[in-house]
């Protein structure tokens, strides 16, 4: 197989992590202490209290002219201008580098409504954009909640892929009772994990290695709601623990998130990594996949210990973000293989990445019942939103025709409720209640 | 004979046509003189839906309402009832523009006049417009504001209305049997005109008349109506519940629970049957007296429920002091006071006619409140518009205004 990305053999990828607003600046300032060196971290907000704490990365205060480092309330709209404002500097924090994570809490002001500028001027710089999102709790309100899911798909329009965090992922993980200092290290932690997981794939120096192309191909374009899981596990059985956290992984889906996915970035790290602990989890994988590109790396960490760590970058199909038309101009079919051992990291698992492939040869054989008419080539042209309208339109078409192909045979009720006397008179319904119907069945009293 | 007026009250129920023959003597007195009363076939929840039918019941209980009254009747009040009544509270504001700020009579009629200027449906006219209060400058419970100083006057109104069409046709009905129609009143007004004391109004009291096809009900507080309601579930839908439930047809329903039926359960009807063996439609049959308890008690609670969270929206449970006074057919079901008592944890009584004289079996029975009540009602209209030559001719100006369109 052809390597069409060749990364610079003794050059890693810039990666530059921006933290964006409280939330992002506190993840930041974390990975900052934790991370792997050679990413470069930036805390920006509106805040200057926030910034004050920042001792790991480059702090940026956002709108010095307009808030005056005050915060903004929870006003996205403000900090939308405070950001506009001081674009000059920001681009040039973004200049340069390969990969730029956007780390943001959704529902305030300054994540939500500066993420997606940001994420714009890291992609007009070149980067591949990868956001990563915490969305509030459930119980912050409905406002709170509207605000971060109107950011989150501001921030998908814009970039690459987001990994995206419910934070109510904790509880149902966890249960109710977990207190509110550990729910948000929880969620923390799994937004660490993204970010690390993702560096670490890319800048440990493997056997098997997950090249920043690899990356690039899976995530490119595609404006997709990915995920990254990733999960360790120690002890005799380390590959099966593995598996086991991994398929019940909230980001997983229970596997569902592995079945929809066009493309899984499989990255294990460990010591003495064994082909049996390999050919465990990636027939794990693989057997919850259908049709995605599935690519797998491995390396040996510097110091982390007897645990396995298994990191999986999972790239949605259509069906949860529509796939980019850019997507066909780096075929998802390449390794990222640049080790010497010969051994192709790829398992070419039916590809159907793209609907754009699909009569291309063997690849339309395996599409299944995959059945998506190719919108015109000249969309090329439309913006992100554009397009993403126009696909809405489409599947709400398809929905349509499939409606009108099955019959659906209505469920009838055991017994059909007789109203005797009052059957042909107008009806007395009382708060949707139907009175004429004798009040015992309704209140479901037994008769025996 | 020639000093007294005769007022005849017409309830066209749903189990039966119901006629009462007043007679008022020069002071004011209501003696109730006939009675007449026959099966109802063509009505359903309170509502014509066989006219030709009703017609007949009709002309039935009039002709025996003569012949007991030994009058000849040619104009009736007439009770009207149905899902498609409602009422509701509104308020009238005035100005009282006077430069001495002395409310006169004029500006009493106008604030009255704002208060009816409703906004109802396009189909809707208007039943009743029962004056509450009135309110000067703020000042509340005022009675009769004449003569008193103010800038600004208000009334609080109970307005009862319903769909045009559905209220004229027992109108109709009537007139085709050449008989006037003097007046219409909701029956809910008419029933606690009857069996309601001064003192009752007073302190405040929900009136529930439990008909055949439907359930009304009225508050009363402070002297006047405060809330009326009507909700189109009656004893037929508990008969209808006992055909189902136990399987027999609705004519031995209805026969079943006038026999045996309960508004509670008796916790050692569970083991009783009822047999139903002299019955030659359903031979050997049995029932057994516990689920026919059980379905009717359910009904009637849920009824009574319904009123109490209407009444408890309304915010008005708190001001009935002087408990639940239930009439109409269902209040003759064995042990009713006491489910309406758990219900509605007030204490609970039969109404019975009490404020007026005459035929024993008139005023004893909680069925013929309504009529009794139309009678009252008539009195009542006829003491606010005079009777002179023209009387019959000045009530039927109003239900001319009222439905002349």
């Amino acid at each position: 197989m052809k390597n069409s990305t060749k990364p610079a053999p003794n050059a890693n990828p810039v990666i530059r992590l921006l933290g964006l607003g409280e939330a992002g600046v506190k993840l930041v300032e974390t990975l900052a202490m934790i991370g792997p060196g050679g990413i470069e971290t930036y805390s920006l907000d509106t805040d200057n209290r926030s910034l004050a704490r920042c001792h790991q990365s480059q702090a940026f205060l956002l709108g010095q002219a307009i808030p005056c480092g005050l915060g903004t309330g929870g006003d996205s709209a403000l900090a939308r201008a405070a950001v506009e404002s001081d674009s000059e500097q920001l681009a040039g924090i973004v200049r340069g580098a390969d990969l730029v994570f956007i780390v943001a809490g959704m529902g305030g002001g300054t994540g939500t409504g500066a993420a997606s500028f940001l994420a714009n001027l890291a992609k007009e710089a070149g980067a591949l954009v990868v956001g990563v999102a915490a969305t509030p709790f459930d119980c912050e309100g409905i406002r709170r909640c509207n605000q971060a899911s109107g950011g989150v798909r501001d921030l998908k329009q814009v970039a690459d892929a987001v990994f995206h965090f419910p934070n109510q992922n904790v509880v149902l993980m966890e249960g109710a009772n977990v207190s509110l200092h550990e729910a948000l290290d929880i969620a923390n932690r799994h937004l660490c994990e993204a970010v690390l997981g993702v560096s670490r794939m890319l800048l440990d120096s493997g056997m098997l290695n997950v090249s920043f192309g690899d990356l690039q191909a899976a995530l490119r374009g595609r404006h997709s709601l990915g995920s990254v899981v990733h999960v360790d596990a120690s002890g005799d059985d380390r590959a099966a623990a593995a598996v086991r956290k991994l398929l019940t992984h909230p980001a997983a889906l229970g596997g569902e998130a592995l079945q929809e996915a066009s493309t899984l970035l499989v990255h294990l790290s460990g010591e003495n990594i064994t082909m049996a602990e390999i050919v465990a989890v990636t027939d794990a994988i693989g057997s919850h996949v259908t049709k995605a590109n599935l690519v797998v790396g491995a390396s040996e960490p510097g110091s982390d210990g007897a645990g396995l760590q298994v990191t999986v970058v999972i790239a949605h199909t259509a069906k949860l973000a529509e796939p980019g038309q850019e997507q066909a101009k780096v075929h998802p079919d390449q390794t990222g293989q640049a080790s010497g051992l010969g051994f192709s990291g790829s398992f070419s698992v039916p590809d159907t990445g793209s609907y754009l492939d699909l009569g291309k040869g063997a690849g339309g054989t395996s599409r299944g019942s995959f059945a998506y008419t190719p919108p015109a080539p000249t969309a090329d042209a439309l913006t992100p939103e554009c397009r993403e309208d126009l696909i809405r339109v489409a599947a709400k078409e398809e929905t349509n025709r499939k409606k009108r192909q099955k019959i659906v045979q209505e469920m009838l009720p055991l017994e059909i409720v007789s109203k005797g006397r009052f059957e042909k008179s107008e009806p007395t319904i009382h708060q949707g209640e139907d009175l004429d119907q004798p009040t015992y069945i309704r209140r479901g009293a037994v008769l025996n | 004979m020639s000093n007294s007026q005769i007022i005849v009250g017409l309830e066209i129920g749903t189990s039966k046509v119901c006629v009462a023959v007043g007679e008022v003597s020069e002071n004011q007195v209501v003696n109730i003189i006939g009675l007449g009363q026959a099966k109802s076939r063509g009505v359903r929840k309170g509502e014509i839906i066989d006219v030709a039918l009703a017609e007949e019941d009709v002309r039935n209980a009039i002709v025996e309402a003569e012949q007991v009254a030994d009058v000849e009747i040619r104009s009736v009040f007439l009770g009207v009832t149905g899902s498609h009544i409602r009422g509701f509270n509104n308020t009238g504001v005035h100005p009282v523009v006077s430069a001495d700020r002395e409310i006169t009579t004029s500006d009493i009629q106008d604030v009255i006049k704002n208060a009816k200027a409703i906004n109802l449906p396009t189909d809707h006219s208007v039943v009743h417009v029962i004056r509450q209060h009135f309110r000067v400058d703020g000042q509340d419970g005022v009675l009769n504001p004449e003569g008193m100083l103010g800038a600004k006057i208000e009334v609080d109104v109970h307005v009862v209305s319903g769909r045009y069409n559905r209220l004229q046709n027992p109108i109709r009905l009537v007139n085709g049997l050449h008989l006037e129609v003097d007046n219409i009143s909701s029956c809910a007004l008419a029933s606690s005109l009857a069996i309601l004391s001064p003192e009752q109004k007073e302190l405040g009291t929900l009136v529930i008349d439990l008909g055949a096809g439907v359930t009304e009900y009225a508050v009363y507080s402070a002297g006047v109506i405060k809330h009326t309601g009507v909700l189109a579930v009656g004893g037929d839908h508990v008969s209808n519940d006992l055909a189902y439930g136990l399987k027999v047809p609705l004519a031995r329903a209805e026969q079943l629970k006038i026999d045996h039926g309960s508004a509670v359960i008796d916790p050692e009807a569970g083991d009783r049957e009822i047999d139903l063996s002299n019955d030659s439609l359903i031979p050997g049959r049995q029932v057994n007296l516990g689920h026919m308890q059980k379905i009717m008690s359910m009904r009637l609670q849920e009824t009574f429920e319904l009123i109490a969270r209407d009444i408890g929206q309304a915010g008005l449970i708190e001001y009935l002091r002087a408990g639940v006074v239930l009439c109409g057919g269902g209040a003759r079901i064995p042990h009713i006071t006491r489910l309406a008592r758990e219900v509605f944890n007030l204490p609970v009584a039969i109404g019975r006619a009490s404020t007026v004289s005459g035929i024993k079996n008139a005023l004893d029975e909680p069925e013929f409140a309504t009529p009794v009540g139309l009678i009252k009602f008539g009195v009542f209209q006829s003491q606010a518009n005079p009777r002179r030559a023209g009387f019959g001719r000045a009530i039927r100006r109003q239900v001319a205004a009222l439905f002349g369109r």
